[in-house]
């Protein structure tokens, strides 16, 4: 039965198709197809929980499930199910092209999950390709063709810069190694770390992690996409995406870099100049996505301290930020789907007057932002505190410093986001935000789940310790 | 655990009275929302338990031999372990009583002076919250989880003032407050990470006893508590981060008053007080935090004495009453620090509150105005007033002077007199800059005043008459008290001692009690209220302060020393001038660039500006391809 390993894999393939053949129908009907959508998302996720537990590899050992793979596996259907549910109204798509949405992110969902089990160099390659690809396509939908084209262009352009990289980096590992297998190359590796062609063809190699992840510098494409993409893909980006990257940035650095000074220095020069870049970046930004886009470039300038630890603690405190920023990140942008409901781009001043259209979308947002810049007792804190634990226990104490700093640069805005919800008054009268109860429960359940996984992170802590003793 | 009941019913009383205001706060926010006398009611009924509670367990452990200790798991991570629970001693329990009590009066007090405001639920439902916190964060018994609740302590005070009044929120003070102090936890969070690392937990009680000294060299013991002092530093608002503490003062005044006696300032006191044996091992960050304390008082009290603005003049009192229970604890003398805590916190929400009867019946905070418009027709506000002015002033037999007379005695203990000096002169300024707006309202000059007067005094009558004078009463009683206890507290002290020392702490050093000093003391407080006299009091006074008749010195402490020019020259030039603005360029050039562009719509313009956006693509991938090649070569060196 080994099939059943590939299970959420194949169940996510078979949606895909599902969405083919309804995308041939011809006619729209937006609520059927949000319901399926909805509801193949939400199955997903119990497949994903049923298949927690499996271990194994497959396809003659080059693709892994272990309780790491499938971990992020469920983080990853959570988070399609989650941005499927805020897609109920695509107000910011093409409207010709609304059936292509939920057709390609149900593929890239499943390419992220290879991504995160893949344990070969080309594998690892073409599920990335894979994602992207839907990713260009996704955000080149957007109603606005013009911001829509451009930003996808753009994205598409610095990915493919970043994924010729890659692939010139696994070119020079396969040269100097012989191998493409990760498993073999993290027994040959260990003796070859002083040789230039090895650790520069593995720099490169990681390029593409990087691009996912946006991380200086690969992180150009970020506010623009963000701004230039729909809602909801922005979220997906901002999301499953990111989790994916975390992912298998997570397993490469595991198995490969480990006792080596010199990738240390250089994920530690890229963490801090991610870090200030998008900190100081987003102070300036008056669109909420451009905001958010850059406080993705700080958040994963963060996680990369827990990796570059290089110890258990640092990879779990990662794993575990991974999935803070899947619930905070998907709460703001739950907040910027429904005031911003028509689908135009939001300035950070239009959040103005929300606590009293919305007061559970303003608690959300303040919950979330409070979470995002690590204030106790909320995930977000939870998680800076095990990575930075992490990171004092190897002795990097500047790293840390720098990035508390940065963490209070980071105050700055999100309080200004912070402000025009609760203090500013809007300029015309705005009519309540009505939500339909899902959308209410989901905002409530997200809330609470901030902060209950912020005062008892014990369950998902020792998920995450678990999945990373795989690792080692 | 020899009667096993007892323990229960401490651990009982404890749960009740930390998380008795935390219910209220949940209960108010989900459903009482729209019924602002339930939410009150359901507010205070809460607190009044908690009173209860905290009483109790005062009451019940006055004769403690150890601290006891009730923890949970929380949080393992590898070898790190983070449990939680409760903390019982002396130093947890004094204070326990003391934000309970005070926040009982001050939310009683609230009901009078928030009454008919239409958002009461809220306002009583952040009272709570801010309660909870704040005695949560009394009994932690680790640093961790005294690190969350102090950065909630500090939350819920930015929600409390921020989100109430518009006009301070306008401003930018609301994220100055948050955010200065916020860099102060910073400092704070890496001390503790470092004790962390070395201790391998987080124990208060742990890290008190002298294994840790043994397991951490003398420098990175140094290092770590001067950490852990920063985060006191912009707790307490003391030099350099003081200058968001008269700034947060817009809020209303009930609030100041939890905020400045019991709550968030006195926070960072209380965590000296709690790692006071951590800090004593530290020679250096003993004489560092003597030092910080010392200039933070004289500042403030500088600041204090030309100020027109009553709650102002108490913000910058609180500074540098906060300086001196940290030269107090610093000079090693740990009790003179807890009980000038303890009596600090009665007569200083005694003053806030009364001034908050001033300001609440004339509508200024201005203390001429304020003596013009006829502050001395509301007696019992009054003479509570000046009572609480005389503690802070240090007059016997007020309880000012008898924990002031500690401080003294501990500092007049230290080889160095540059202290005790710095301390006696602070003491003379504090009594002048206490007794200065008390004759200002008192004996209002202006001739032409005088019809004002009237009218202003009838119709404050009629006001409080309309308003209901059980409003009036209902904040007349919490004064009354308050001042009952500024009278009594003094003579607590031995009692009290007895108490604090019960749990041996170590290196704390026998007290000697010279005679002079305590003259001196009392001559320096009477002369300092009686230069106030002479000026403001006196019937052919001019009203003109010393320091106004020296215009330089008046600008220097009007403008704050100019901290805060420092500061907003800091920010903008550095950070907003330079590296936003480059960002802001940047978002100029290739955002509204690309809009304008399109807007202008013909294919032609179209190609050229997609044309200059490409161009954009392409330096942007070369900054890519740059860093990499920055990067790979970094391998060769």
């Amino acid at each position: 039965m080994k099939w059943m390993l590939f299970s959420p894999e194949i169940f996510y393939l078979l949606a895909a198709l599902c969405f083919l053949l309804l995308s041939m129908t011809g006619r729209l009907h937006r609520r059927r197809d949000h319901h399926i959508a909805l509801a193949l998302a939400v199955a997903g996720v119990a497949v994903c929980v049923a298949s927690l537990q499996l271990e194994g590899s497959l396809f003659s050992e080059t693709y892994k499930i272990d309780l790491f793979s499938q971990v992020f596996k469920l983080l990853l259907s959570v988070g399609l199910a989650l941005v499927v549910g805020i897609c109920s109204e695509l107000r910011g798509i093409q409207e010709r092209y609304e059936h292509e949405v939920y057709l390609l992110l149900f593929p890239c969902t499943l390419a992220t999950m290879l991504l995160v089990s893949s344990i070969h160099w080309l594998g690892v390659y073409v599920s990335l390709e894979l994602s992207s690809y839907s990713l260009y396509i996704l955000v080149a939908l957007r109603k606005d063709w013009t911001q829509g084209i451009e930003a996808g262009l753009k994205y598409f352009l610095v990915g493919v810069f970043a994924s010729a990289m890659m692939l010139f980096g696994m070119v020079i590992l396969y040269g100097t190694t012989g191998t493409l297998d990760v498993k073999q190359l993290a027994q040959i590796l260990p003796g070859l770390m002083s040789h230039a062609a090895v650790v520069v063809g593995l720099l490169l190699a990681l390029s593409g992690f990087f691009f996912k992840l946006a991380v200086f510098p690969f992180h150009f494409w970020a506010a623009d996409v963000y701004q230039g993409a729909a809602h909801q893909i922005a979220a997906y980006i901002a999301t499953v995406s990111k989790v994916a990257a975390i992912a298998v940035l997570v397993r490469m650095v595991a198995m490969l870099g480990g006792s080596s000074d010199y990738f240390v220095h250089v994920l530690a020069v890229l963490s801090v100049v991610s870090m200030t870049v998008g900190n100081l970046a987003a102070i300036a930004q008056k669109d909420l996505k451009r905001l958010l886009a850059y406080s993705t470039v700080a958040h994963a300038g963060y996680v990369l301290i827990g990796i570059l630890s290089m110890n258990p603690g640092g990879y779990a405190g990662a794993i575990f930020y991974a999935m803070a920023i899947l619930v905070m990140k998907f709460t703001v942008f739950l907040v910027l789907v429904k005031v911003a409901w028509d689908g135009t781009n939001l300035e950070v001043d239009g959040l103005a007057g929300l606590h009293r259209r919305s007061p559970l979308l303003a608690m959300a947002l303040m919950v979330a932002l409070f979470s995002l810049a690590g204030l106790p007792p909320t995930v977000g804190f939870t998680g800076k505190f095990l990575i930075f634990t992490a990171a004092m226990e190897r002795g990097h104490f500047a790293l840390v410093l720098i990035a508390m700093i940065n963490v209070v640069i980071s105050l700055y805005y999100y309080l200004l986001m912070l402000r025009a919800a609760y203090l500013l008054e809007p300029q015309e009268q705005c009519s309540p935000l009505s939500l339909s109860a899902p959308i209410k429960l989901l905002a409530g359940a997200l809330v609470v789940v901030m902060v209950a996984a912020g005062i008892f992170p014990r369950y998902l802590m020792d998920l995450a310790r678990n999945a990373a003793q795989g690792l080692m | 655990m020899a009667v096993p009941w007892v323990s229960d019913l401490t651990l009982l009383a404890a749960i009740l009275a930390t998380l008795l205001p935390l219910c209220s706060f949940l209960v108010v926010m989900l459903f009482t929302r729209s019924h602002p006398r339930i939410s009150a009611g359901l507010s205070i009924g809460a607190m009044s338990v908690s009173l209860l509670c905290a009483l109790f367990l005062l009451n019940e452990h006055w004769h403690m031999e150890k601290p006891l200790e009730y923890a949970g798991r929380w949080l393992v991570s590898g070898s790190i372990e983070i449990p939680f629970g409760f903390l019982l001693d002396p130093v947890s329990l004094l204070m326990l009583a003391v934000v309970a009590v005070i926040g009982f009066l001050i939310q009683i007090y609230s009901l009078g002076y928030m009454a008919g405001d239409p958002g009461i639920s809220r306002y009583y439902a952040f009272m709570s919250l801010f309660l909870w916190a704040m005695m949560s964060l009394v009994v932690a018994p680790t640093l961790f989880q005294l690190y969350i609740f102090w950065e909630l302590v500090g939350l819920s005070s930015y929600l409390l003032i921020g989100f109430w009044y518009e006009k301070f929120s306008a401003s930018q003070a609301g994220k100055k407050a948050f955010i200065m102090t916020r860099a102060g936890d910073v400092a704070m969070f890496l001390g503790m990470l470092l004790i962390l690392l070395h201790l391998g937990n987080l124990s208060i009680l742990e890290i008190d006893s002298p294994a840790l000294a043994a397991r951490m060299s003398p420098r990175l013991l140094t290092l770590s508590a001067l950490l852990i002092f920063g985060g006191i530093i912009g707790k307490s608002a003391q030099f350099p981060l003081m200058t968001w503490l008269p700034d947060a003062m817009q809020g209303p005044t009930p609030v100041s008053a939890l905020l400045h006696s019991s709550t968030m300032v006195a926070a960072g006191v209380y965590l000296f007080e709690r790692l006071f044996p951590f800090f004593f091992f530290s020679p250096d960050a003993m004489t560092f935090g003597l030092f910080i304390g010392t200039l933070s008082m004289l500042l403030a009290s500088t600041m204090a004495l030309v100020t027109r603005d009553i709650k102002e003049i108490w913000a910058y009192s609180t500074i540098s009453q906060l300086g001196y229970m940290i030269m107090g604890l610093d000079a090693g003398a740990f009790f003179s620090g807890a009980f000038h805590l303890t009596t600090h916190a009665a007569f200083k929400a005694l003053l806030f509150l009364c001034s908050g009867v001033l300001i609440h019946t004339f509508e200024t905070n201005d203390i001429y105005e304020l003596g013009r418009k006829g502050g001395r027709s509301l007696k019992v506000p009054m003479a509570c007033c000046c009572i609480a002015a005389g503690a802070l002033a240090g007059l016997p037999p007020l309880s000012g002077f008898f924990s002031k007379g500690l401080i003294l005695e501990g500092l007049a203990d230290l080889s160095n007199p540059v202290w005790l000096i710095a301390a006696l002169f602070g003491a003379f300024l504090t009594a002048y800059y206490a007794f200065r707006p008390i004759f200002i309202i008192l004996f209002p000059r202006e001739a032409s005043g005088e019809p004002e007067v009237h009218s202003a005094t009838s119709t404050s009558k009629d006001h409080s008459a309309g308003h209901s004078s059980s409003h009036y009463w209902l904040m007349g009683w919490p004064l009354i008290l308050l001042a009952g206890a500024t009278l009594c507290l003094g003579f607590l002290k031995a009692p009290l001692e007895h108490f604090m020392g019960q749990t041996a702490l170590p290196g704390v050093k026998g007290i000697g009690h010279p005679v002079w000093l305590l003259y001196t003391e009392i001559i320096l407080a009477v002369g300092g209220v009686g230069l106030a006299w002479m000026e403001f009091g006196r019937r052919c006074a001019q009203q003109v302060g010393f320091v106004e008749k020296i215009p330089a010195l008046h600008r220097l402490f009007a403008e704050r020393w100019y901290l805060d020019h420092f500061y907003g020259w800091f920010v903008d030039r550095v950070i907003d001038r330079g590296v936003s603005a480059l960002f802001t360029q940047n978002d100029h050039r290739v955002i509204d660039g690309s809009i304008d562009g399109i807007s202008r719509g013909t294919v032609e313009t179209g190609r050229l500006i997609s044309h200059m956006h490409l161009g954009m693509v392409q330096y942007r991938l070369l900054a890519m391809f740059v860093v990499m090649v920055l990067l790979a070569f970094y391998f060769f060196f």
